[in-house]
Formats: C-alpha cells, structure tokens, sequence
C-alpha cells in the first residue's frame, strides 16, 4: 500500500487526516515536528508528503529542503496552510511543493487530490 | 480680546508644568501604541489557534456527509449540513479577524496581475444568484462596453465584492433586488474602474455612514441585532481598496437602500 505522510502538529487535526486517508485505503504515517518529518520520509519512503508549514521545532519547508536534498526517492510533498497569502504560497512553490492548499480542504476535493497524486506517482513507478 | 499667552510669554513654572505634560503624553502614546500591537498579536495569535479545531470539526464532518465511512440516513445528513455550513461560517469569521490583524499589523501585500472585470462579475454571479433566489431577492450584474481590464490582487478584489454582495444580499428582504454595475471612470488623470454594488434594502442613516467602516463597530451592536457578524467587513473591504490606491464610500438613506461604490486603477497601457 502506498504511504502518505501527514505532516501536522495538531492531533485532531492529524486524526481528521487519518479517517479521511484510510477511508481512501491509503496506509498513513504522521509526523508532528520537523525532526520527526526528515525521520519519517527516511524510514517509511512516503508518496506524497501533506505539509503543515508551522510546527514546533521550526518551519515545514526546512523539513522539505532537508529531505528533498537526501531522500532516495523524492516524494510529492503539498503545503497545506491556514494563511491565504500570496507570498507564502510563493515561498512554498520555490521550495518544491507541488500544490499549496488552504485549510480546511474540503474532504472530497482533498481525496481526488490524493488520488490524483497518487495515480500519478504509480505511473512514475514511485507507488 | 486678551492677548493669548506665547510659550516665550509663560512663566517658567507654567512653561515646567507644560513640559511635564508633554513627557507624560508621550510616555502614555507609547504605552498605548505597545498595547495595541500587544491586542493586534492576540487577535492574530487567537484567530490562527481557532482555526486548527475548527478545520477537524468541518473534516470529520465532510467525511461523513460524503458517505467515506457508509451511508448516512437523510436526517443525519441533514444534521451534518448543520454542522459543515455552521463551522464553515465560523470559519470566515475567524479568518475575517486573522486577514484584520494582519492589516493592522502592516503585514498585508498586494499580489497585482491584469484583472478582467468581466470574469470577476462572472464569478460573483454564479456565486451569489443561487443564494439570492432561495431568499427572493433579484441579483443583477452588468458593465458598461468600454470596462479597461484593471490592475489588481484577484483574491482581494474578489473578497471586496463578495463582502459589499454579502451584505446587500444580507440586508434586503425578500421581493427586493440587489445589483453589481461596473464602469470607466477617470479622476485627476487617472484610469480606473469604478463598482457599484445596490441594494433596496432596509439602506443606512447618513449618521451611521462613518460608524460602518470602523472596525468592530456594528450599527445595531445590541445582543439581539438580526445581523451578526465580526464588525470587520467593511473595515477590511475599505483596506483592500485603499491598498490598490482606490477609494470606497457608501450613498444611503434609511429606508431607501443601499449603494456601495469603490474604484480599482486601470492597468497601466503603453
């Protein structure tokens, strides 16, 4: 089954994700600093990373400038973020974020994104 | 008529006194000056934390409205559309506070790309018609031919008409009609698009035109106003505009609607 690393410090935000995902039959993993982020795409190889941007020991987009320059296989990794502001989703773009997408994302949109990515990530042979 | 004291005239006493005062006044802009930043913080800090509970409520919800865990009986549905357009609503609110604090904090930036009016009004047709025809209200939404496409941050302009159509919408009963008009318009040399958002609604006292873009400031601030709200809508509206260089004003009498105006440059040709 193919992993997807939820990347969030709030656990009823994190159990929201969990139900959803699983729902979708994906097999999730969760990470709630940046440490436990760059420790999580080592050991468990995720396909697709939902990154929360403000986590306790620092900023998600460190995590992903760490793990994107050390990981095997780069997983798809998507900012999801409460602020609607143009220059963050700048930010995150330029970082490598596929998609910058503001909280909460409606559950069903959210799954066809997932799905999306995950069908796409098959066909690169990464899931 | 007596001779009005100078400084140069005062006493040395008085001129201590007055010296004194100053300081004090000083002292006391300062200190009130930290404790608004220390309010703007705590606005932005609260509103941010609100969000997070507020996003798993709304979640959890979806996925049971959409059947993700097995199907759902109408009238739990029904009490799930309660939960997901209330939470929802609440949301808007929180945000309207964190996109206020911001402003205040002078943290807001504008993102400019050429806007065209027509898709803008498109937008806020498919948005708002629906809305209008389960209260009865007539929504209507024209331009002139001659409309220059404008320099602006979409997602604020969008937030400006959605919020003055909200409120139209809002304050019209039932048989009464609410319109968007956009047309050129130029003062001191400058190309600009002015909008028009109208109403025939229950229209706001000349006294009060001052009161309404002031921040937290409702005109009915009684615990059982039919309107509800953060106050911050048009204080945040009027911002959006000012930051594009353009201006918002309102023309209202009680009793006899509403009609919101704000102009927006035209992008720059040549």
């Amino acid at each position: 089954m193919s992993v997807v690393l939820v990347v969030e410090d709030n656990s009823l935000v994190v159990d929201a994700m969990r139900v959803l995902l699983e729902s979708g039959g994906h097999d999730v993993v969760t990470a709630g600093t940046v440490a436990d982020t760059i420790a999580q795409v080592r050991e468990r190889a995720p396909v697709l990373v939902l990154l929360d941007l403000t986590l306790p020991d620092g900023s998600g987009l460190d995590a992903l400038r760490e793990y994107a320059g050390t990981a095997a296989r780069k997983p798809i990794t998507v900012a999801l973020t409460g602020h609607d502001d143009p220059g963050l989703r700048k930010k995150c773009l330029e970082a490598g974020c596929r998609e910058v997408l503001l909280k909460p994302v409606p559950a069903r949109e959210l799954m066809a994104h997932v799905n999306g990515w995950m069908a796409e990530a098959r066909e690169a042979g990464d899931a | 008529m007596p001779e009005l004291d100078t400084p140069q005239s005062l006493p040395e006493a008085d001129l201590n006194a007055l010296e004194a005062r100053l300081r004090d006044a000083t002292t006391l802009i300062a200190d009130l000056k930290a404790r608004d930043e220390l309010k703007t913080q705590f606005l932005s800090n609260i509103s941010h934390d609100l969000r997070t509970p507020l996003t798993a409520i709304i979640t959890h919800a979806e996925i049971l409205r959409d059947g993700m865990l097995g199907p759902v009986t109408d009238r739990q549905l029904d009490s799930l559309h309660g939960i997901i357009n209330g939470g929802r609503q609440l949301l808007g609110m929180v945000s309207e506070i964190l996109t206020y604090a911001r402003g205040a904090a002078n943290q807001m930036a504008l993102d400019c790309v050429p806007v065209r009016v027509d898709d803008l009004l498109r937008l806020a047709r498919e948005l708002n018609e629906p809305l209008c025809a389960r209260k009865g209200v007539t929504f209507q939404v024209d331009m002139s031919d001659d409309v220059p496409i404008v320099e602006a941050d979409r997602e604020k302009l969008t937030h400006v008409l959605s919020n003055l159509i909200g409120n139209a919408i809002a304050f019209t009963p039932p048989g009464g009609r609410v319109w968007v008009h956009a047309q050129p318009w130029t003062t001191d040399s400058h190309r600009e698009v002015r909008f028009e958002v109208g109403d025939t609604g229950i229209g706001i006292a000349p006294e009060n035109h001052k009161l309404i873009f002031m921040e937290f400031a409702q005109v009915d601030s009684s615990p059982s106003r039919r309107h509800h709200g953060t106050g911050l809508g048009l204080t945040i509206a009027r911002r959006f505009v000012e930051l594009h260089g353009g201006r918002l004003w309102v023309e209202s009498e009680l009793g006899s609607g509403s009609r919101f105006y704000f102009t927006v440059p035209a992008e720059r040709t040549g």
